[in-house]
């Protein structure tokens, strides 16, 4: 089995779509999910990284494991659906503190799933100008919660998490509204977070260096490039 | 989607155990290697030898000796059973009091003798399977005692017990497991993970273990497994963190163990095996009042409360190929690739490339070809496998036989295809594409010409634009062959209309007419134009070759008439003699008499003709005659001796006796016979009436006929 390099989990209430974002980014298809059991993983190579993607359970029932599956993660998605503002609540009220568990450097992104149902330009997999509307099936339901709310519950993260705001990653740029149905904007979340993460996969990858365990490679390079400052 | 991972084999039955005492029940088991000790709830342990036995059909199955039993003296159950290997002592857990006994005799070990002082008030304890202390002559264990909120850490050496370590813990410990300094605790109302050495410790998940009794199982180095809320098994490391998915159980799950790659849990009723590499459901055996799971040293042992199996595993090649036959290709890889760490290297690359070469196999017989190059690709296959399914692309000098076990199951493209010509189009498109690909790379190296030449004649049938860009490039084809190398002629189909008037190229219209199966025109020229007797005779055997026996006579009749019509008619532009037909007729009677029908031959012959002439052609002709007949009566002495072997066999099975006693159990569902009704398999064995119902109406080939039936 390969290690995993980098943890990400994808946190949110039951129903908001997390299996699906996945299934939509892995598999490149929409199909109907069940219910997810406890949890599950996936991993992306991502050039010479193996990222982990943990997809949870958003049932009641299986609330107690999200601690562990956040413990060392370097980014949280947390999921809700645009079209339920309940879901975006629930995000600050019962997700929120399972995080407390992932690295302290990590990153969090703020995801309304579900956008095709209240915005004509999720209907089409990229943000195609110009595409007419007319061709697009109307949209049959209300937006419950606009990104300037998701945004300002980003804000309101980073103050949990103690986090400058100046220093972190802008509300901008972490609030994404995507639709696993057409694949509006799911490529470019995960890849937005696999970017991000990279430098704390580097990072790890130093820690390990400094380990017990000697890099016969690694010391090779090193006392190769010693000998030139010498000389 | 099940797969068959594991079999159930009864090790120490009922009667050895308890005879026909119905209050006994088993309490706990161990197994050191052949010595499996038993503990009962009537305060004896019982010391059996298991044997494992392998039948000539190669079936395991298990022998249990019963070497002595010895009751301890305190009336109360056995509560566990820990054999200490090194120290040649079983340590005992019975009326709260851990103490040693000698694995030999089962006699209690005086303190005087290094028996050690007893450990008292204890409820549940736990050995160090990864210990710290590098002495082999010491056991490390965890235990739980009635004291509230500790954990005691105590080492076993040959002559004391010491207790190292307690450590108090933030509620109440209920189950536990060990590995180096790390202790895994199920407290009542979450588990946790707590450093001895350190003093740190790591919240795992919340579990109320008063509704459910907690799992703490130790799997590998640092990893635990345990019972989850919603009827989960969680994987959790020493750090806290889950590093697989977790598994779906069942509520009720007792007992669970790892046998890689598989997740073994026990309930009331069934057993349930999991892969860890993709977290489904693979088995279920039914496995009543189910009561321990155990691994020992590898070995999987399960125990009812009345009697002891052994879980055994079947070989995982065998499990490869199962799934590959149900053509579950993604599992079938994911299986092989999760077995990486657990064969030998060399071991592994072979089995990998081939499961990736028959994996190709399986799509590409569905038409998923971009799948099956990809895995073709990595399997590293001899592209001459693929090319051997195309009939008559390997030319005849090739060397090339397919590997054995056979990689699939096609006997040749149009087997495959099932005279859907569409699909053998797309096929061939595919191979086409695929010897370009592969043609220059080292896959072919000394299999070149074959790939070469398959790949010219392939451009030849469809009439491929890279023909002539192949031939006059660097190429390997295989131009010698004269007749039977369809491709050079089939060059010319390119140039259909120009070789038709063309005198010099009659071999090649001869081949175009026999590949167009218009074998009159092409004989007539072969004979009469060429007067090639020899590649006529070519000409029939090449035709025919992919064909049956009849489709030969076909032709070879043919040429004898063309022959003999040549004399009569004597239709010579060339000036050739009468005799010379009758002569080339003669030779082909003479040589190939076998082929002929001997008694339509006769009819045609010219009555001139000496009998001496075609003496040896009668010769055979009586001789393949007689053969066909003795070798008919051959066959129905045969079939006549072996329906009177049945007869037989039926008979002596009729008379046989069978005994079923309330103490013999069905061998399907494991139960013990109450009435006398029962139901007798082949064999013969005796089975409750009602499993055989229940495994008639499930079994797949009468769901099949009862929707069958739905339909008319």
């Amino acid at each position: 089995m390969k290690k995993p390099d980098v943890k990400v989990v994808l946190l949110g209430d039951m129903n908001v779509g997390k299996t699906s974002l996945l299934h939509r980014y892995t598999e490149r298809k929409f199909k109907d999910t069940i219910s997810t059991v406890g949890g599950a993983f996936f991993l992306k190579q991502w050039g010479p990284y193996n990222i982990s993607i943990w997809d949870t359970a958003g049932r009641e029932q299986f609330h107690g494991l999200g601690s562990m599956y956040c413990r060392g993660a370097s980014a949280v998605i947390l999921t809700y659906d645009v079209t339920n503002w309940q879901s975006l609540a629930e995000l600050e009220e019962r997700f929120l503190s399972l995080t407390d568990t992932a690295n302290h450097d990590c990153i969090y992104a703020l995801v309304g799933n579900k956008a095709d149902l209240t915005d004509l330009k999720a209907q089409l997999p990229l943000d195609l100008s110009g595409a007419s509307p007319a061709s697009l099936s109307g949209t049959g339901l209300h937006k419950q919660v606009p990104r300037e709310e998701a945004m300002a519950l980003y804000e309101r993260i980073l103050r949990y998490k103690g986090l400058d705001e100046k220093s972190s990653l802008p509300a901008e740029k972490m609030c994404f509204e995507t639709s696993a149905k057409t694949g509006y904007n799911v490529d470019t979340l995960f890849e937005t977070l696999f970017d991000l993460v990279l430098p704390s996969i580097l990072r790890k990858r130093n820690e390990n260096l400094v380990s017990p365990t000697v890099d016969l490679e690694e010391y090779r390079e090193a006392s190769a490039r010693r000998g030139k400052t010498c000389c | 989607m099940s797969v068959k991972a594991f079999e159930l084999v009864p090790a120490v039955e009922r009667e050895l155990l308890m005879g026909e005492k119905a209050r006994i029940n088993i309490e706990c088991i161990e197994c050191c290697g052949k010595h499996l000790y038993v503990g009962t709830n009537d305060c004896i342990i019982h010391h059996f030898l298991l044997e494992e036995v392998t039948s000539s059909k190669g079936k395991l199955s298990y022998l249990a000796q019963k070497l002595l039993h010895k009751y301890l003296g305190l009336k109360k159950p056995v509560a566990e059973l820990r054999a200490a290997s090194a120290l040649e002592r079983l340590i005992v857990l019975c009326d709260g009091v851990v103490f040693l006994v000698d694995m030999v005799t089962l006699e209690t070990v005086p303190s005087a003798a290094g028996g050690g002082a007893k450990i008292r008030n204890v409820t549940g304890f736990c050995i160090n399977e990864n210990p710290v202390n590098g002495d082999p002559f010491c056991v490390e264990m965890g235990v739980l005692t009635s004291k509230r909120r500790t954990v005691q850490i105590y080492m076993i050496y040959e002559d004391r017990v010491q207790l190292v370590k307690e450590v108090s813990t933030p509620e109440q410990p209920c189950a536990l497991s060990l590995d180096g300094y790390f202790l895994c605790l199920a407290l009542a109302t979450q588990y946790m993970i707590l450093n001895y050495n350190t003093g740190s410790f790591q919240d795992l998940f919340p579990y109320n273990s008063e509704e459910r009794r907690p799992i703490v199982k130790r799997i590998g180095r640092e990893e635990f497994l345990l019972a989850a809320p919603g009827g989960l098994g969680m994987f959790a490391n020493a750090e806290g963190v889950s590093q697989r998915a977790p598994v779906n159980w069942s509520e009720r799950v007792i007992c669970a163990a790892v046998c890689f790659p598989y997740v073994v849990a026990l309930d009331e009723s069934f057993i349930t095996i999991h892969s860890m590499l993709d977290q489904q459901l693979k088995q279920t055996l039914s496995f009543r009042d189910g009561h321990i799971l155990q691994d020992f040293e590898g070995k999987m042992i399960l125990a009812s409360t009345k009697a002891v199996y052994v879980l055994v595993p079947l070989p995982l090649e065998r499990q490869i190929q199962d799934l590959l036959a149900g053509q579950r290709v993604e599992e079938a890889l994911t299986l092989t690739e999760g077995a990486q760490r657990n064969i030998p290297k060399d071991r592994f690359q072979i089995l990998h490339k081939r499961i990736l070469q028959q994996v190709g196999f399986i799509q590409f017989g569905q038409l998923q070809f971009s799948e099956a190059r990809e895995h073709f690709r990595k399997g590293q296959l001899d592209v001459r496998e693929l090319i051997s399914l195309y009939p008559l692309l390997l030319p005849a000098s090739s060397s090339f036989t397919r590997c054995h076990p056979p990689l699939h199951e096609f006997a040749d493209l149009n087997q495959l295809a099932q005279g859907d010509q569409e699909k053998v189009l797309h096929c061939k498109k595919f191979l086409i594409r695929y010897l370009e690909e592969v043609r220059s790379t080292e896959v072919v190296n000394g299999c070149r010409e074959d790939v070469d030449t398959a790949l010219l004649k392939l451009y030849a049938e469809q009439h491929h634009e890279s023909l002539m860009e192949l031939l006059t490039s660097d190429n390997s084809c295989l131009l010698a062959d004269k007749l039977p190398a369809i491709c050079c002629s089939s060059v010319h189909l390119l140039c259909l209309g120009k070789i038709e008037n063309c005198q010099d190229l009659l071999l090649e219209r001869a081949t175009l007419h026999g590949k167009l199966e218009e074998h009159d025109k092409a004989l007539q020229i072969l004979v009469h134009e060429l007067k090639d007797f020899q590649s006529a005779e070519s000409f029939c055997l090449w035709a025919s070759s992919c064909q049956d026996s009849t489709y030969r006579q076909k032709l070879f009749h043919l040429l004898l008439s063309v022959y003999l019509d040549g004399n009569h008619c004597g239709r010579s532009n060339a000036g050739g003699s009468g005799g010379e037909y009758d002569m080339a007729a003669v030779d082909l009677l003479n040589r190939h008499g076998e082929v002929f029908d001997a008694a339509q031959v006769l009819r045609i012959l010219p009555e001139s003709w000496s009998l001496q002439l075609l003496c040896p052609f009668l010769n055979r002709a009586v001789r393949a005659s007689m053969h066909a007949c003795r070798m008919s009566q051959i066959g129905l002495g045969l079939a006549h001796s072996e329906n009177l072997q049945l007869l037989h066999d039926r008979l002596e099975e009729r008379k046989k006796n069978i005994v079923v006693s309330e103490k013999k159990g069905c061998h399907l569902c494991h139960n013990t016979f109450s009435q006398p009704d029962v139901v007798c398999l082949p064999g013969p064995v005796p089975v409750h009436a009602h499993c055989v119902a229940r495994r008639v109406r499930d079994s797949p080939t009468k769901r099949l006929l009862a929707n069958s039936s739905n339909h008319t």
